[in-house]
């Protein structure tokens, strides 16, 4: 071996430097928004990327992860400057997962006119009698279409403990054709449900 | 015109004695069939949704006015159905032809036999429901309904108030298409080994974002959407384009599939039944108005373990390859092509040990039906079949993980979350109930 001319020394890659400041390691562009935060703030026809985010996570989470993600929509519903597209984001959201620890949540949308409809996407899809208690409550608090939206979705879940509520309702002269015609379909599709 | 419908069509000709005679005529009636059924009678049509789909409608409607007569139609754009009824009148040359903004004013004439169903396809079932249960057939544009709870609704109304319900599938009454069906069922190919169905690519570029819009003086934003869920107006996201949209269709997968997927299903005799499991990996748009997979890839798997695969063709049309030991066979509307010619010619070899209702006209077909009472060479049944294999190629793809279906219960096996898109809930006031 020519001792006075060594072989080269094969080519090393740089050894990276690593900060010794843990807020170095991530981004040096700053915070980045939340998509659970975000996508609370939706708007009809904006970037709904965040969005896109959460229900791909969603999706992608297995049953033994759901109540976690659950538990993030909810607060997610709860945030400060949620949106009319937010809102209907999350309850569609909601409608793949939920379980009756969101009918407290939902409830007091139910309630409201504006509102009703995105709750109905969640709790329609919720089984057991905590959702149907919270259908059969709203049924004093909703009027005209919102109303009949409800009483559907009682139809369609076949609860046969609305069946006198629905029956009153039917008849009931002061309430508008839309109502009353809900009614007698939701009756009619009670009665084919199975028991 | 409320008797009831006993058999399948296909039914009715196994058992009859009279098959070739009925076959040949399908507008000899049973001895029985007197008064409003009977030939002589005009059957009266209104056409609900006047726009691109209805117009291949026009001429078989207006091309017979011996026979049948539009009396009305409707459509949430006024400039729409203005249009539409002026094309009636003219053909008619009077202005008998009424128009209507809102179906269920339609749908409430007693003087109406028949609906013809033409609008976006979150419309589907609650039109399709309404009408039979105001008396009238339907003929349903495919695909049949937007969910697979829709589609159970609009079959089980169809059965319960004895309807007519024609899927408008009019594969079914091409030559051809039977044809093929008929040879794979018949083992022409052998052992079937797959079907590969390829279906048109799917959403036209709208950008990561749009900007609502005022809507237009002729145009009924708020009944146009109806049970989907509200958004602005955008006219990127109304007439034709809101197939693109999943809060109103399903893109290609339900758009095409409904053809391409109906022949395999023929073929394969899952008339009455479907695939036992689903795989898919759509690629969906992240932003932006349109919404649904715009490369479509999944795989139906049948009992016998078959698959059928379907997948977005970049270039050029629809088509369905059927492949068996034997070979394969290509079909498309407007060609047919095998690994062997002689293939090609076996099909058309006469006996064949089953054999598969042959109409050679959709229109006709529904018309004679309406008359006889059969249930017509797509029935709504095997029509919801065919686009609940749509609806489990896009939720497999939705979920990208494989998925069992349970076809007798129509549902999916122990998974909630693929069970909870089975069915949507639908904007106030309107509901399956």
């Amino acid at each position: 071996m020519n001792v006075e001319n060594p072989p080269a020394a094969p080519a090393t890659k740089p050894k990276k430097v690593v900060s010794a400041n843990p807020a170095d390691r991530y981004s040096n562009a700053g915070n980045t928004p939340d998509p659970w935060d975000e996508c609370a703030r939706l708007e009809y026809g904006a970037d709904r990327s965040f969005a896109w985010s959460v229900r791909e996570q969603v999706i992608a989470t297995p049953p033994e992860g759901r109540e976690r993600v659950e538990e993030k929509l909810l607060n997610a519903l709860a945030a400060s400057g949620r949106t009319d597209a937010g809102l209907a984001f999350i309850c569609q959201m909601l409608a793949m997962v939920a379980s009756a620890k969101s009918v407290p949540a939902l409830t007091p949308l139910l309630r409201a006119d504006k509102t009703a409809d995105s709750a109905r996407y969640t709790l329609e899809r919720i089984a057991g009698p905590e959702a149907d208690t919270a259908f059969r409550d709203a049924l004093g608090a909703l009027t005209g279409t919102a109303k009949a939206g409800l009483i559907g979705s009682i139809g369609v879940r076949g609860d046969k403990a609305a069946t006198s509520a629905l029956t009153a309702l039917k008849d009931a002269s002061a309430e508008p054709a839309i109502v009353r015609e809900a009614a007698t379909r939701a009756l009619e599709r009670i009665s084919l449900s199975k028991a | 015109m409320n008797s009831p419908l006993p058999l399948t069509r296909r039914q009715f000709l196994q058992h009859s004695a009279v098959t070739t005679a009925v076959v040949a005529a399908p507008l000899i009636l049973p001895s029985g069939l007197r008064g409003q059924n009977a030939p002589s009678k005009k059957i009266t049509v209104g056409i609900v949704g006047c726009g691109n789909i209805a117009d291949g409608h026009y001429g078989p409607l207006l091309g017979s006015p011996e026979s049948i007569r539009v009396v009305a139609v409707c459509d949430v754009d006024r400039v729409r159905r203005d249009s539409a009824a002026a094309r009636v009148n003219k053909e008619y040359g009077n202005a008998d032809c009424k128009t209507y903004g809102d179906f269920r004013e339609l749908n409430r004439r007693t003087d109406i036999d028949v609906v013809f169903i033409c609008t976006p396809d979150h419309w589907h079932a609650l039109i399709a429901i309404d009408a039979m249960r105001n008396g009238k057939d339907v003929y349903v544009e495919k695909p049949l309904t937007l969910t697979i709870a829709e589609g159970r609704a609009l079959v089980d109304t169809a059965r319960k108030y004895n309807r007519v319900a024609q899927h408008g599938t009019q594969h079914r009454s091409m030559k051809r298409f039977h044809d093929v069906a008929e040879f794979v069922r018949n083992n022409g190919l052998g052992k079937l080994e797959r079907i590969d169905c390829f279906i048109p690519p799917n959403n036209r570029h709208c950008g990561a974002t749009w900007q609502p819009e005022p809507v237009p003086a002729n145009l009924d934003w708020e009944m146009w959407l109806g049970p989907a869920p509200w958004r602005p107006y955008n006219s990127k996201g109304c007439h034709y384009n809101f197939r693109f949209i999943s809060e109103s269709a399903y893109g290609q997968v339900t758009n095409w599939g409904a053809h391409y997927l109906d022949i395999g299903q023929w073929a394969l005799g899952m008339d009455d039944s479907g695939p036992v499991s689903v795989e898919g990996h759509g690629e969906f748009p992240s932003s932006g108005l349109f919404t649904n997979c715009t490369n479509v890839n999944f795989t139906v798997r049948y009992a016998n373990g078959v698959p059928m695969h379907c997948r977005t063709r970049f270039e050029g049309g629809g088509t369905a390859r059927f492949v068996g030991e034997r070979g394969w066979l290509d079909i498309a509307r407007d060609k047919m092509s095998a690994s062997d010619n002689n293939l090609l010619r076996e099909m058309q070899a006469p006996n064949k040990k089953v054999q598969l209702e042959l109409s050679n006209n959709h229109h006709d077909n529904f018309f004679a039906c309406v008359r006889s009472r059969q249930r017509p060479i797509a029935d709504v049944g095997l029509g919801h079949r065919t686009t609940t294999v749509c609806n489990l190629g896009q939720i497999g793809m939705v979920l990208g993980r494989k998925l069992q279906w349970d076809p007798v219960n129509e549902a999916f096996v122990n998974d909630d979350v693929a069970n909870r898109l089975r069915t949507r809930a639908m904007r106030s006031p309107w509901s399956l109930a």
